[in-house]
């Protein structure tokens, strides 16, 4: 952090700018080389085709797929319900982990194998068993995010400083107040930190569940066009994806950075979770 | 040692609960279209291995799999390294590479498959092309924090010795940060895993990843859960592997760090 505080925000941007620029260059020269629409289209016939998307216009000989809106908006709603479902199960889950030997000792182990296991393998196999419905598709978001947001979770509340729970028991604190006033807000950053990530894969887990097992949302619509070779929507589609994935880990890191200052300097930064 | 005992104890203890559970829900649903029991798929899981045609399937699929994430992977080292080390040395290449790594670091495994399709096909290479862009960000990531955070008296004490630029990178920059590159390298293991796995089962015809996803779709659901509990096998392998590597690499920093609990 230290040399992003001291160097000019302008300066920053011109050269953020420039490597920016560089970048849709690089891409547009690699267009050429290319020369195949086909394989690799240039930034200009991408980002026309990701306005069009974004205005519910689908190309011709296009069939039997959702209108983009129709497709957004189911591929939000799978990312959405997965997402709070698994905070809702993976955080008081990490928390009783990280409070509890007993539970520690019985969960950990699981944990990390499915921790080092990839999750994405059973897909095909859920498929038969619950089907490809949306319910299905929000419960493979549940189950490849969940294990991401018990494991940050466990980590913040087992890494509390001893020095605040010394405090809190020698002032006498219940269980309860205990949890609540200083393990929750101490652990809170890795919590963030947890539901951030979480939120990356989210996207990931939805997008392949429409990818491998319904065909529709944004992944199906993707598959679609890679199907029938239009490349222009395609690399529209890819955008938005890559999009909103960026938007979710980057934008709350920012937020992060500002709302835990205090936390910053205390703990090496790290990067947890896939 | 004893609370590794005791670890094995729980997991075998919790491993028979899941199979029993698994076993009763199957017998339940008795449906070997929708869930195959354990029995079935630990008969298919043996006949991988004796029945020749099926051995041969899984040997072809598992060596193109293999080969795939340790090429990726080995790719995305050789390449992300060195660039970690860079932006975490030099402040131009640090302003001018960190959003791109942090937004491209960003993007979903699966966003990658369909362009990496367009550009080498349904192949091997596609799968690596995969593995190694979602791996080198992880890598650059930790490397470059790794790098950014030394401390600058060890630096400084290096100059002051007359150290040259070389000697400083080599003998202060390269050991302080081996914690952090084992620890990007541990993640982007387990990326590239996952990379491959997606990219193949979105194929369908290349590796274990894509015999799996066939198998299911023929209904075959005991032989795709014995490819599943294949792959499960690799990627523990690998981690764990992973796990030995760093620890035994970065042996020393784990003595300072045990005092912390």
């Amino acid at each position: 952090m230290k040399s992003s505080r001291t160097t000019p925000f302008s300066v920053r941007i011109v050269i953020f700018c420039a490597s920016l620029g560089l970048f849709f260059v690089l891409w547009e020269v690699a267009a050429l080389i290319a020369g195949n629409s086909l394989i690799l289209v240039g930034p200009i016939p991408a980002t026309q085709a990701l306005i069009a998307l974004l205005q519910n216009h689908l190309p011709r000989g296009t069939f039997g797929i959702q209108g983009a809106d129709a497709a957004m908006l189911q591929t939000l709603v799978t990312i959405l319900f997965g997402f709070v479902l698994a905070c809702v199960v993976g955080i008081p889950v990490g928390l009783i982990m990280g409070r509890w030997k007993t539970a520690e000792a019985l969960i950990d182990p699981w944990l990390s194998a499915a921790y080092s296991i990839p999750i994405v393998v059973l897909i095909p196999m859920l498929y038969f068993a619950i089907g490809a419905d949306l319910f299905a598709e929000i419960f493979v978001t549940f189950l490849i995010t969940v294990f991401t947001i018990i494991v940050n979770t466990h980590h913040g509340v087992k890494y509390v400083s001893n020095a605040l729970a010394e405090v809190g028991k020698s002032y006498g604190a219940s269980e309860s107040q205990f949890l609540a006033k200083i393990i929750l807000p101490a652990a809170m950053p890795d919590i963030i930190s947890g539901m951030r990530i979480g939120m990356g894969r989210a996207i990931l887990a939805a997008v392949l569940a429409e990818v491998l097992m319904s065909g529709n949302g944004l992944g199906g619509m993707m598959m679609t066009f890679q199907d029938v070779l239009n490349t222009p929507y395609m690399m529209a589609v890819v955008l938005l994806i890559a999009s909103m994935g960026i938007a979710v880990l980057q934008l709350p890191k920012i937020l992060e950075r500002r709302l835990f200052r205090w936390k910053e300097t205390e703990s090496i930064p790290r990067e947890l979770g896939r | 040692m004893k609370a590794s005992y005791s670890r094995y104890i729980i997991l075998t203890g919790t491993l028979i609960v899941f199979v029993t559970a698994w076993w009763v829900i199957a017998a339940l649903v008795n449906n070997s279209r929708e869930i195959v029991g354990p029995v079935q798929t630990g008969t298919a899981f043996i006949s991988l291995f004796t029945d020749p045609p099926l051995t041969r399937l899984l040997a072809s699929g598992l060596q193109v799999t293999i080969t795939s994430i340790l090429l990726g992977f080995a790719l995305a080292v050789v390449v992300g390294v060195p660039v970690g080390v860079l932006m975490g040395r030099y402040l131009v290449v640090d302003l001018f590479c960190d959003p791109w790594v942090n937004i491209w670091y960003s993007i979903p495994a699966i966003a990658f498959v369909p362009l990496a399709m367009n550009w080498t096909g349904i192949s091997a290479t596609s799968s690596i092309i995969i593995a190694f862009l979602i791996t080198v960000f992880t890598i650059i990531i930790n490397v470059y924090s790794g790098v950014k955070n030394i401390s600058g008296s060890l630096v400084d004490c290096g100059l002051a010795y007359g150290a040259t630029q070389t000697q400083v990178m080599t003998k202060i920059i390269l050991p302080a940060t081996l914690p952090n590159i084992m620890v990007g390298l541990r993640l982007g293991i387990s990326r590239a895993i996952e990379g491959v796995i997606i990219a193949e089962m979105v194929f369908t015809v290349v590796g274990l990843g894509g015999l799996m996803d066939d198998a299911a779709d023929n209904l075959q659901l005991a032989f795709s859960g014995a490819l599943i509990i294949v792959l499960a096998i690799i990627s523990l392998a690998f981690a764990e592997t992973m796990n030995y590597v760093a620890r035994r690499a970065v042996a020393w920093k784990e003595s300072q760090a045990m005092v912390r609990e």
